[in-house]
C-alpha cells in the first residue's frame, strides 16, 4: 500500500469521510548518485551551520523568512496554527464540470482513500465515488498540505476518489506579452491544415506513447556497464521555416492520403519508436487508429 | 517581455512552426530556508566524501548509477544526453486527439507557446487545432531529458503541457480500497441532490488562497515578538448514520 502524505477529512455537507493522500503518480525514472570522481565514494549532503561550521541534525533545524533583512523562524506547530481546520479538512465548497476546468490549473495527482474500516467511513466513500461517477462533476475544495495551501479538484476514478492539486489563479502567468500569430489564413490555408488534422486524428491511448528517454537511457547504462562506447548522436537541425506554405500543406495531404495513414511522417508507432524523417513509413507495430 | 526559456520548431506534416516557449505558471508559495534553531545562523548543505571525510567540489563529483549494492556505472554528461535523442531543437505532432479525453492525471507542466519569426503560419497552426478542437501529440526535449507533449490552442497563445507516461499513472485498482454496502437509492438521492445544490460554473477567481496571506501575517506577528495562540481545532465528528448526516446537510443548504 502507498504511503500516507496526509490524513484528515473530506468533508461534504454535514457528511466527514475520515481519508489519507497517497500519490497517483510514481517515479520509474533511472536515479543517479553522485560520486567522488576519485574513489568512486557516494557523496554525502550534510547540514552544515554556516556559523559554526559544525554538521547539524534534522531536529536542531528551523524554518526561517527573511522579512526587512531580519530572520523570522516560524514552526511547524505555528504553521499549522495559522488555519488549524484547512490543515486537516478538505471542505467541498463546489461541484463544477470537469471540462470547464483549464488543464493549466492540475498540479499533482494524488489518490484519497478511506482511513480505517468502519462501515460508515467505508459507506460515506463509497457513496461519494458513486455520485460523483454518474454526474460527471467534480468537487472543489482547498486544504493545506505541509505549508502550501492547494485548490483541489476530487473526483471519481476507477472506483476511488482522484484529488489533483491545482493553482490558484494568481499563480497562472496572463499571456499579453507573448509574441501571437500573424494575418488571418486564407480558407485553403486553413481547410487543408484541418485535413492534415484530422488525417492525423486518433483517439487518445497513453498506452501508445513510451517513455523513450527512460529506455535510451536504460541502454546506456546497459552499454556503459559492458565498457561499451557510447555514441552521442549528432543533435539534428532545426528545420527551416518553408518558402511556400500553401505547397508544403497540399504535399503533406497528399502524402498522408496516398500513403495511408500509418505513412505519414514521423507517426509514433506502438513501439514507441518515431517514424524515419524522410517521409518513410514505419509501419511496425502501428496500431489501426479510428478516424474521427 | 517575458524570457522565453525554449526555442524551437513544431512540425506538423512538412509544416514547420518557430516558436518560442514560456513558463506559464509561477508558484506564490511563501518561502522558507532552513535555519539552525539554536543561533538562526543559515544552514548550508555541503558535499562530503565520506572516505576521506572532507568537502568535495562541485567539478570533482560525477554521475553514477547503482546497478547493485554498492556497484556503480559512472556515465559522463555527454554518455546522459545521448540518451535525450537528437531532437532537441523539434516538437514534431504526430498524432492529433480530443484533449477532453485526456485524464487530468496525465497532466504534468504548462508551459506557452508564443510565435517566432514566421507568424503567418503559427496563426495558422492556431486557427486550425482552434477549428478543428484538437491537441498535437509530440515529443520534446529539455535540459536533456524528453517529454511526450500536447499542444493545444488556448485564449490567446498556444499552450503546450508535459504529459505524464501510461506508466507513470497509478490506477484506481491498484489502490485495493475495500468496498462497503451499497448505497441505498434514498442515500444516492440525497447525496445526488447535495451536489446539484453546490453546483457552479467554474470561476477560478472566486478561490484566493488565503493560506498564503495568514502564513505571511505571522511571520510579521513573530517579528514583532508576539506570542503566537496554538489553539488546535476539534476534531469533525465521523458519525455512522449517513443518512441522517445527508439529511441534515440538505435542510441546512437550502434554508
Amino acid at each position: 500500500v502507498a504511503r500516507a502524505l496526509w490524513s484528515g477529512s473530506l468533508s461534504f455537507g454535514l457528511v466527514n469521510v475520515p481519508v489519507q493522500l497517497v500519490s497517483a503518480s510514481r517515479d520509474l525514472d533511472y536515479h543517479f548518485h553522485q560520486l567522488h570522481e576519485k574513489d568512486k565514494v557516494p557523496i554525502e549532503q550534510r547540514r552544515v551551520c554556516s556559523k559554526e561550521n559544525e554538521e547539524v541534525a534534522w531536529e536542531e533545524v528551523a524554518h526561517s523568512h527573511e522579512l526587512d533583512g531580519k530572520q523570522v523562524v516560524v514552526t511547524d506547530e505555528e504553521l499549522a496554527s495559522v488555519q488549524p481546520r484547512k490543515t486537516r479538512t478538505i471542505d467541498v465548497e463546489a461541484f463544477v464540470d470537469l471540462d470547464e476546468v483549464d488543464p493549466i490549473y492540475f498540479d499533482h495527482p494524488y489518490f484519497l482513500i478511506p482511513a480505517g474500516d468502519s462501515e460508515g467511513t467505508l459507506g460515506a466513500y463509497r457513496l461519494l465515488v458513486e455520485t460523483m461517477a454518474d454526474q460527471g462533476r467534480v468537487a472543489l475544495g482547498r486544504f493545506v498540505l505541509r505549508t502550501k495551501e492547494s485548490l483541489v479538484a476530487v473526483r471519481s476514478r476507477e472506483g476511488a476518489l482522484a484529488l489533483t492539486t491545482m493553482l490558484f489563479h494568481d499563480e497562472v502567468r496572463p499571456t499579453n506579452d507573448i509574441e501571437g500569430g500573424g494575418k488571418k489564413p486564407s480558407k485553403k490555408q486553413i481547410d487543408t491544415a484541418v485535413a492534415i488534422i484530422e488525417g492525423l486524428s486518433t483517439g487518445w491511448d497513453p498506452g501508445r506513447y513510451q517513455d523513450c528517454y527512460r529506455e535510451r537511457l536504460k541502454r546506456v547504462i546497459d552499454a556503459k556497464s559492458k565498457r561499451k562506447t557510447i555514441e552521442v548522436p549528432k543533435p539534428e537541425k532545426e528545420p527551416k521555416p518553408v518558402p511556400d506554405l500553401m505547397d508544403a500543406l497540399e504535399r503533406t495531404l497528399e502524402q498522408l492520403r496516398d500513403g495511408g495513414e500509418s505513412d505519414a511522417e514521423g507517426r509514433e508507432t506502438n513501439s514507441g519508436r518515431r517514424g524515419s524523417r524522410s517521409g518513410g513509413a514505419s509501419r511496425s507495430g502501428g496500431k489501426t487508429k479510428s478516424r474521427s | 517581455m517575458p524570457k522565453s526559456i525554449w526555442n524551437g520548431t513544431v512540425t506538423f506534416g512538412m509544416v514547420n512552426v518557430p516558436i518560442k516557449l514560456y513558463s506559464a505558471t509561477e508558484s506564490k508559495t511563501v518561502q522558507f530556508h532552513e535555519v539552525h534553531a539554536k543561533d538562526g545562523a543559515k544552514i548550508e548543505h555541503k558535499r562530503i566524501c565520506p572516505k576521506e571525510d572532507r568537502e568535495v567540489p562541485y567539478k570533482e563529483i560525477v554521475k553514477g548509477y547503482e546497478t547493485s549494492q554498492g556497484r556503480y556505472v559512472v556515465l559522463d554528461k555527454d554518455e546522459i544526453k545521448a540518451a535525450a535523442g537528437d531532437r532537441g531543437k523539434v516538437i514534431n505532432l504526430s498524432d492529433f486527439v480530443d484533449a477532453a479525453e485526456i485524464d487530468p492525471v496525465f497532466y504534468e507542466k504548462t508551459y506557452y507557446a508564443g510565435s517566432r519569426g514566421d507568424k503567418d503560419v503559427f496563426e495558422l497552426l492556431y486557427q486550425a487545432l482552434r477549428k478543428t478542437r484538437r491537441a498535437g501529440i509530440g515529443r520534446f526535449s529539455f535540459h536533456d531529458r524528453e517529454y511526450l507533449v500536447v499542444l493545444r490552442a488556448g485564449d490567446e497563445v498556444l499552450v503546450l503541457h508535459t504529459l505524464r507516461f501510461h506508466d507513470e499513472v497509478v490506477s484506481g485498482e491498484d489502490l485495493e480500497i475495500k468496498r462497503a454496502r451499497k448505497p441505498s437509492e434514498k442515500e444516492i438521492d440525497m447525496a445526488g441532490r447535495l451536489v446539484d445544490s453546490l453546483a457552479e460554473k467554474f470561476d477560478p477567481q472566486a478561490y484566493e488562497d488565503t493560506y498564503r496571506d495568514a502564513v505571511l501575517d505571522l511571520i510579521e506577528r513573530k517579528a514583532k515578538g508576539e506570542e503566537i495562540d496554538l489553539a488546535a481545532e476539534e476534531e469533525p465528528a465521523h458519525g455512522d448514520d449517513l443518512a441522517a448526516a445527508l439529511e441534515a446537510s440538505l435542510s441546512g443548504s437550502r434554508s
